[in-house]
């Protein structure tokens, strides 16, 4: 019988794992929730275990993903992003279970997942920092704390959830008084969402870039890093566009913000793939923002300028072999885009938009077009999950080259039924100040008119609607 | 032997005509179109035959104007300006000429000053040539638009509308003309407009004659129709009496009530020795080479009645009436009749009425009465809006003798002599306030519209506010074969449809499946570009499923009396020009109807308030739905 993986996870990402999986001849094993019975990834994987009828609450339910795992046979599980990737409880059920858990150790997700606790490691390790505070006290005394230190640094302020994580649990606070008036608030929050009230402050580096390493490491401690990737261009602090390398560095810069990453990730004792995020201010200094302990959903832009299967070496560290190539074998080349096509509605604050049905799904191709999404015509996207449909990344020598791909890509990407960020983000690679590399976090709120465009209905489909109806009606009832 | 192009100055253009040792020809694809296929062959056909018309070497290409700028948006669903732009990029050289209809413009009554020089200033930024004619030859008519035509720096060709009988003498005709230059000046072409291929070779020949004699320098266009078989000897006589320009068409499409084939023309006067000059043969038979195909495509418009009718030297009506007023006897159910209201009712109301020009629109006033004659049993009975307003002498005086009492007696009762006196006159329409049309249209669209769209709206309101929606629906679907726009009786399963958008772009739509599912719906599978597309279609409410009941002509009449406006008749309701809580009295304007192109007020029978209005502009009423009520207040 051949070695059995689960993935537990959904959609694009638990594709793009199973056919690691199947290109490293072991068999891949799907679960999933009643709302994705229809999901491609159930058809793609060797097997699937239907997990219970969710939404989300199955995906998260360690017991039952272990307890698939073991009835299935497998001997590992790569837990992807989102649900379970970063949860340490998971990991060490993996662990205990006898289970390999594709990532870092229980302990390493545990301390970094601590915002506190990983600020602290890193700051003993000389990592540099966005000034903030430990904990704060509970209560009025907490509150002073805060206030004292939007004395001494001065405002903006990030008040944060210790719990929180992906663009949760965090507020900007602009002055004092509105400090004193969110406090209360913030912590109330935090206990609802995450059963954990505590909460930090650091310093807002206004309008700062998003700059991140991919490391990798095996068991030995051979650490390395994949460069670096901005991810700059977000809505509410969630990424819509990474691109690899992050843009506008000096070699220098460069050198000295993936020497950091690497230092980070030893200074962690990390194993396996991680991402190492940087603030990155006007002036050229960057500061240590946390490390994911997951692959992220950006990976293949990575991918793109190294030629390293990242997922495949996932999965090879963690079944016990050793990094096959070191630091000077990765050698990044050209540009990479990678763009989330999301159902989501821009010009409605991205609302989403599931529960539509796909009715033409048409992809491009072509040199330096990857494509990783799950979806398919006549495919119901289901309400209760999130609205990434397809991940298109393109690759060029030349960031112009990258661009006009990338053009060229989106205006024959076709997908009806819901609306998409397509017609958004054609609107947004002809902008001058993206195509000069001039973005940064600020990039959506300074440029309004990225907003204003028509859906596009294409002309063809406009002209069948009336040809349909010409037949239904047995006249053009237009023209009689 | 100078070949005459778009771009050319009036001046150089009108030298050139004076100083030709042959003629001209006009190739009316308008007129053809509009007399032969009720308007309806589309910009596609036109596009295909645009390359070798083009190589033809016309004077013009007549293809704007008439009832064709409202038939484009209302049954071809393509913009008026946009076809002028896409025949002119493939069509450089070839003057367009269009058929105006003065004071009418390109619809059916009068406009207002500023909205008739507004149309004028837009439509001249494409149109070279402007045939200008009244139905009545009343010359103030069509002041304005000579005048903008002028402005623009294009050529005017006023028209003198021609017909038979005592009172069409030359001396009639000449004095016309007089009239025409005195307010031109002498830098126009005149057009003898036959727009019922009336009289005979000799006649027309003579009328030339005379008007060539009276005026040596006046370049003469002659236009005719084919109605009874013979305008090559019409068109003959026209040119050897020293016409310089005459009118014909393409031979894959002439039928029986439009122009003639340009061919036999030019076969015909090669014979007297005459030139057609800058005409290149060849391209008049690759023009018909090239569309021929397409023809059987508008077999569905070609008139209810085959073959040439001798008889319109009875009837006169003119050949851009005769599919419509036909399609209407044939809808209507009266095609039997025919015989009764074209030889006997028609001449006799025509002569009754005071022998005035049966064209647009006083041959629609003409057509609906006789009818109404004949249909009702009593003669004048139920006279439209429009036969008022022409007996009130709106829309200008009568040319020859007013018609007798008893019909003004018939129509407005006893009392019409102080009606008359009140009412009569020509009627001077206030300008209209294009701001506030412009923001009433911007409301009804969501979004500005163009100075065009503006244009299109002023002209046709409701019809324009429909075309387009219709676009933002279904696209430019100007792009579609008549083979596929056209088609009746749907698709054969399985069937490919090839065609080009807006852009070039070619596109392949084959034909799937239709399934009816359990609640009444039509799934119709269409594979659009190699992808399933699937639309889906309501089902429609089944007529007589919810039988309503017609009240009948007393019903409604005594509804009215009780201040619940119904319909009188099955129309749209054009206007409303009530809002609720105004007050009326007896006699004051409700609402307008709209049916066969004429408009009828409704008027209130009683005095009272506006309580309610229940139909909507636009709105396609049967006899019976209720437009308004009016609340009589209690004694």
């Amino acid at each position: 019988m051949k070695t059995k993986i689960l993935v537990a996870n959904r959609g694009e990402i638990a594709i793009r794992i199973i056919r690691a999986i199947q290109e490293l001849n072991y068999d891949a094993v799907a679960i999933y929730e009643t709302p994705d019975r229809d999901s491609r990834h159930i058809r793609i994987a060797n097997e699937a275990i239907w997990i219970g009828d969710g939404p989300r609450s199955d995906y998260l339910d360690i017991d039952k993903v272990i307890d698939a795992a073991l009835r299935s046979g497998a001997v590992a599980i790569h837990p992807g992003y989102g649900f379970l990737a970063e949860n340490p409880e998971f990991a060490r059920a993996c662990e205990d279970a006898g289970l390999i858990f594709i990532g870092p150790a229980s302990k390493t997700i545990e301390e970094l997942g601590n915002k506190v606790k990983a600020r602290q490691i890193m700051a003993d390790a000389g990592i540099p920092m966005v000034p903030g505070t430990a904990n704060l006290s509970p209560g009025e005394a907490g509150l002073e704390e805060a206030i004292a230190f939007g004395r001494q640094h001065g405002y903006p302020i990030m008040l944060k959830a210790t719990s929180g994580g992906g663009g949760r649990g965090i507020r900007r606070i602009e002055n004092e008084d509105e400090l004193a008036e969110q406090y209360a608030i913030a912590r109330s929050e935090a206990k609802a969402a995450f059963n954990d009230d505590s909460v930090y402050l650091e310093k807002v580096v206004v309008r700062p870039k998003h700059v991140e390493v991919q490391i990798i490491a095996d068991r030995k401690g051979n650490t390395v890093h994949l460069g670096t990737r901005d991810c700059s261009i977000q809505r509410r602090n969630q990424k819509l566009i990474e691109i690899a390398p992050a843009f506008h560095l000096t070699p220098e810069q460069s050198e000295a913000i993936c020497e950091t990453a690497v230092r980070a990730a030893r200074a962690a004792n990390y194993f396996n793939a991680g991402t190492v995020e940087f603030l990155l201010d006007a002036d050229g200094s960057f500061y240590f923002m946390e490390i994911n302990t997951r692959l992220q959903v950006e990976h293949t832009v990575t991918e793109m300028i190294t030629g390293i299967d990242i997922v495949r070496t996932q999965i090879k560290l963690a079944m016990g072999k050793d990094l096959l190539f070191t630091q000077d074998d990765v050698q990044p080349r050209g540009h990479a885009i990678e763009m989330r096509i999301n159902a989501e509605d821009p010009r409605n604050d991205f609302m989403p938009e599931g529960g539509k049905t796909i009715s033409v799904y048409r992809s491009p191709g072509g040199y330096g077009v990857r494509l990783d999404g799950f979806c398919y015509q006549g495919f119901t996207i289901p309400e209760v999950y999130d609205s990434l449909l397809v991940k298109l990344t393109v690759f060029g020598w030349s960031w112009h080259e990258t661009v006009d791909r990338l053009r060229r890509c989106l205006t024959n990407f076709v997908i009806t039924g819901p609306k998409t960020t397509i017609p958004f983000y054609l609107n947004l690679i002809n902008d001058p100040d993206f195509q000069a590399g001039e973005f940064d976090t600020s990039f959506l709120d300074t440029h309004d008119h990225l907003f204003e465009y028509e859906e596009q209905v294409s002309e063809v489909n406009k002209l069948a609607r009336l040809i349909a109806e010409i037949h239904y009606k047995r006249q053009n009832t237009y023209a009689a | 032997m100078t070949r005459i192009t778009q771009g050319m100055a009036p001046s150089e253009v009108l030298a050139i005509l004076r100083q030709a040792d042959g003629y001209y020809i006009t190739n009316t694809a308008r007129d053809m179109s509009q007399s032969d296929y009720k308007n309806r062959i589309l910009l596609h056909t036109d596009l295909l035959a645009a390359p070798a018309r083009e190589a033809a070497g016309y004077f013009s290409l007549e293809i704007t104007g008439g009832a064709s700028v409202h038939v484009d948006i209302l049954r071809k669903q393509v913009d008026p300006f946009l076809k002028l732009e896409l025949l002119r990029e493939k069509m450089p050289d070839t003057m367009f000429q269009t058929l105006c209809r003065g004071v009418n413009l390109f619809g059916y009554r009068p406009y207002p000053q500023n909205v008739i020089r507004l149309t004028v200033r837009e439509f001249a930024k494409y149109v070279d040539v402007w045939r200008t004619f009244d139905f009545m030859n009343h010359i103030p008519n069509m002041e304005a638009v000579f005048e903008e035509v002028a402005k623009a720096g294009k050529i005017n060709e006023p028209c003198i509308c021609f017909s038979t009988g005592p009172e069409h003498t030359n001396d009639y005709y000449i004095g016309k003309v007089r009239e025409i230059l005195d307010v031109t000046g002498d830098e126009i072409i005149l057009c003898i407009k036959n727009h019922g291929g009336l009289g005979t070779p000799r006649r027309i020949g003579e009328l030339v004659n005379a008007i060539k004699q009276a005026y040596p320098d006046l370049v003469i266009h002659y236009h005719g129709h084919n109605t009874d078989g013979n305008d090559i000897g019409r068109i003959t006589a026209a040119i050897l009496n020293g016409a310089t320009i005459v009118d014909a068409s393409d031979h894959a499409f002439t039928g029986f009530y439009g122009p003639p084939p340009i061919l036999t023309v030019i076969q015909t006067m090669k014979d007297h020795g005459r030139t057609a000059i800058g005409i290149d043969e060849e391209a008049v038979i690759a023009t018909s080479d090239a569309i021929r195909d397409e023809r059987p495509h508008y077999a569905q418009f070609e008139a209810q009645i085959k073959g040439f009718l001798p008889t319109v030297q009875i009837h006169k009506l003119p050949g851009g009436a005769m599919g419509s007023s036909l399609e209407q006897a044939s809808k209507g159910g009266f095609l039997d009749r025919m015989p009764d209201i074209l030889h006997k009712e028609l001449p006799r109301v025509q002569i009754e009425l005071g022998n005035w020009w049966s064209v647009t629109p006083g041959s629609q006033i003409l057509w609906t009465t006789a009818v109404s004659n004949v249909l009702e049993g009593e003669r004048y009975g139920n006279p439209s809006g429009d036969l008022k307003n022409l007996l009130l002498g709106k829309y200008g005086p009568f040319p020859f003798y007013r018609p007798e009492d008893w019909i003004y007696e018939k129509v407005f009762g006893r009392n019409w002599k102080e009606i008359l006196d009140k009412e009569g006159g020509i009627e001077q329409i206030e300008d209209m306030d294009i701001e506030k049309e412009r923001q009433t249209l911007t409301e009804r669209m969501g979004a500005e519209p163009t100075e065009q769209q503006l244009v299109l709206y002023l002209q046709h309101p409701n019809d324009a506010v429909d075309f387009f929606k219709f676009e933002e629906k279904f696209g430019k679907a100007y792009v579609l074969p008549p083979s596929i726009f056209l088609r009746q009786g749907g698709f054969q399963l399985g069937e490919t449809l090839v065609f080009r958008d807006d852009t070039g772009k070619e596109h392949i739509v084959e034909i799937g499946p239709a399934q009816q599912t359990d609640d009444g719906e039509t799934n119709v599978y269409l594979n659009v570009d190699h992808d399933q597309r699937l639309f889906v279609f309501e089902p429609e409410a089944q007529e007589g499923s919810a039988p309503v009941a017609q009240l009948s002509k007393q019903e409604i009449a005594r509804l009215a009396r009780q201040g619940d406006i119904r319909a009188p008749f099955a129309g749209n309701l054009y206007a409303v020009s009530v809002e609720i809580g105004q007050e009326v009295a007896e006699g004051d304007q409700l609402a307008v109807l709209e049916a066969m192109k004429m408009q009828t007020p409704i008027t209130s029978e009683v005095a009272g308030t506006v309580s309610e209005i229940q139909a909507k502009v636009g709105q396609a009423l049967q006899p019976g739905d209720p437009i308004l009520t009016i609340e009589i207040p209690e004694e």
